[in-house]
């Protein structure tokens, strides 16, 4: 057992962490699923609005952003966990701003964003925010074992 | 254990060209077999057909007893390593290392310890993180071999492996795959063009020409006993001078010159009297001092020989290597002497040996 894992911390010195990195491409691709349901809708003259040019501008910054630190967590560096846990905060953020916005609008007696929309896109940013989290969260723990191998190593 | 044997294997194209014809080869557990011969001599189409790389027209092919004769590559268990060495830029060397195994869903921390394993013995625990294009010529062929290593097979398939270094590399290569069979205790069948390769890494050499083969045996044994004027001339640099002559009245007659015997070699050519013979001897077996005058054309020293090239009586042209640094110009004279003498019938190219040898 011990061995098992001796060999496997040693393992990471020549494979990437690709658990973190796959994890952080899948947080683009549930950010992708909302913006397309969000984006989609037009529904008077309601998604007219700076927030949304704000909306589209944040959705462009986040792809770049995950996909850097997709590649960064691939290469166990430290630093891009962090950014990670703040793509994440952001992400539970964002389900307070628009969609939250757009199902207590009423247009013509019915809401901007139906019920099953509403739910659709709070899912979406849920899990793109638990994907980033717990890309962060293995990178992190993987991060402290490969250094302390290392260190091992070293002594 | 892996036992190799191939039986009367041929290799014909669907354009009906035939590559190999009636190949036989025992190779026993551990062995290093090398084939050579010059180029388009069907050694490379004997190694894919053993890999499974190309089908056998006819024969048999076995592994351990089993017949793999029609057995897709993948289920061989024979590793080859390729002239081009065939990694894969985009991984890293761990990972092409890895690369088979994980192919097989091996268990990850099994993987690891076989690559670990591999690269330990071929020195390359230090290049694991890197990638092919940062890496030397003879180092991407170690990762070549690694490769082939991880996957623990029976045998081991060389295609040229050494062809794409350089003359230094090269020989540092060849003695590390020389350790590397020694080590490993592996059945090894290699592939090359270059005789210093086959002398100096081969158990047993298969020479071949035009599909056929013409002589297996111990390098020596191809060295000083070749069955044909064919192996006589390839195997051996500089080759085996061949000079066309006569033997009459206990002596080999050529144009302009005559060569005594000695009684046994008499008694060896006496079917041959009065009738052409090739008589063959390797440059260093003329030595300078004797009746034969050596009209010296070239002179080129290596350090330890001198290599003097040059024509005996009527322009018969012949090479000698002499042990010492000699310093003959274009038109000197060399009296010399030939010691160990090998014998051809001109009409067969084989051999004229005492019955038994």
């Amino acid at each position: 057992m011990n061995d098992d894992r001796t060999t496997r911390l040693d393992r990471m010195r020549y494979t990437k962490n690709t658990a973190s990195s796959r994890l952080a491409l899948l947080a683009i691709v549930f950010d992708v699923l909302f913006f397309i349901s969000l984006y989609k809708s037009d529904v008077d003259t309601y998604y007219y609005k700076a927030i949304i040019g704000g909306s589209i501008i944040y959705n462009l910054v986040f792809m770049l952003a995950a996909f850097l630190c997709s590649e960064g967590v691939k290469r166990y560096q430290k630093v891009y966990s962090w950014v990670l846990i703040v793509l994440g905060a952001i992400q539970v953020a964002r389900i307070f701003i628009l969609p939250m916005d757009a199902h207590r609008t009423m247009i013509s007696g019915a809401p901007v964003m139906g019920d099953a929309q509403f739910i659709f896109v709070v899912i979406c940013l849920a899990l793109s925010a638990v994907c980033l989290l717990a890309a962060a969260a293995v990178n992190l723990k993987k991060c402290r074992e490969l250094s302390a191998h290392l260190a091992s190593l070293q002594a | 254990m892996a036992e190799l044997q191939l039986q009367h294997l041929d290799k014909i194209y669907d354009n009906n060209v035939q590559a190999v014809y009636d190949f036989n080869l025992d190779v026993a557990d551990g062995e290093l077999i090398v084939l050579v011969g010059p180029s388009g001599c069907g050694k490379s189409t004997t190694l894919r057909m053993v890999a499974g790389l190309e089908d056998i027209t006819r024969g048999h092919l076995l592994l351990d007893g089993r017949d793999i004769t029609r057995a897709p590559a993948k289920d061989r268990d024979m590793a080859m390593v390729f002239q081009n060495y065939a990694l894969y830029g985009h991984m890293t060397i761990y990972e092409n290392m890895a690369f088979s195994l994980t192919l097989r869903k091996e268990n990850p921390n099994v993987i690891h310890k076989k690559v670990m394993a591999a690269a330990e013995i071929l020195d390359l625990t230090a290049q694991l993180n890197k990638k092919p294009a940062q890496l030397s010529g003879g180092q991407r062929q170690r990762v070549a071999m690694g490769r082939a290593i991880v996957r623990n097979p029976k045998v081991f398939l060389f295609d040229e492996p050494l062809s794409n270094l350089d003359a230094k590399l090269r020989g540092a290569t060849r003695r590390e795959i020389l350790l590397l069979h020694k080590r490993l205790n592996a059945t090894i069948l290699y592939v090359t063009h270059d005789q210093t390769e086959a002398l100096t890494l081969a158990n047993r050499i298969v020479c071949m020409s035009m599909g056929h083969v013409q002589q297996i045996g111990t390098p020596l044994e191809l060295y000083d006993s070749p069955d044909n004027t064919f192996v006589a001339t390839f195997i051996g640099l500089p080759p085996m001078n061949m000079l066309d002559v006569v033997f009459e009245d206990g002596k080999l007659k050529g144009k302009g010159f005559e060569i005594p015997l000695e009684e046994e070699e008499k008694a060896l050519l006496a079917p041959w009297n009065r009738k052409p013979v090739i008589l063959g001897v390797r440059p260093e077996y003329i030595f300078e001092g004797g009746d034969l005058n050596l009209l010296v054309s070239t002179n080129e020293n290596l350090g330890m020989n001198t290599l003097v090239h040059g024509t005996i009586a009527d322009g018969v042209r012949v090479t000698a290597k002499f042990r010492s640094w000699t310093n003959y110009k274009n038109g000197d004279i060399v009296p010399v002497h030939f010691t160990r003498k090998l014998f051809f019938d001109p009409e067969t190219t084989r051999a004229i040996r005492k019955e038994g040898k």
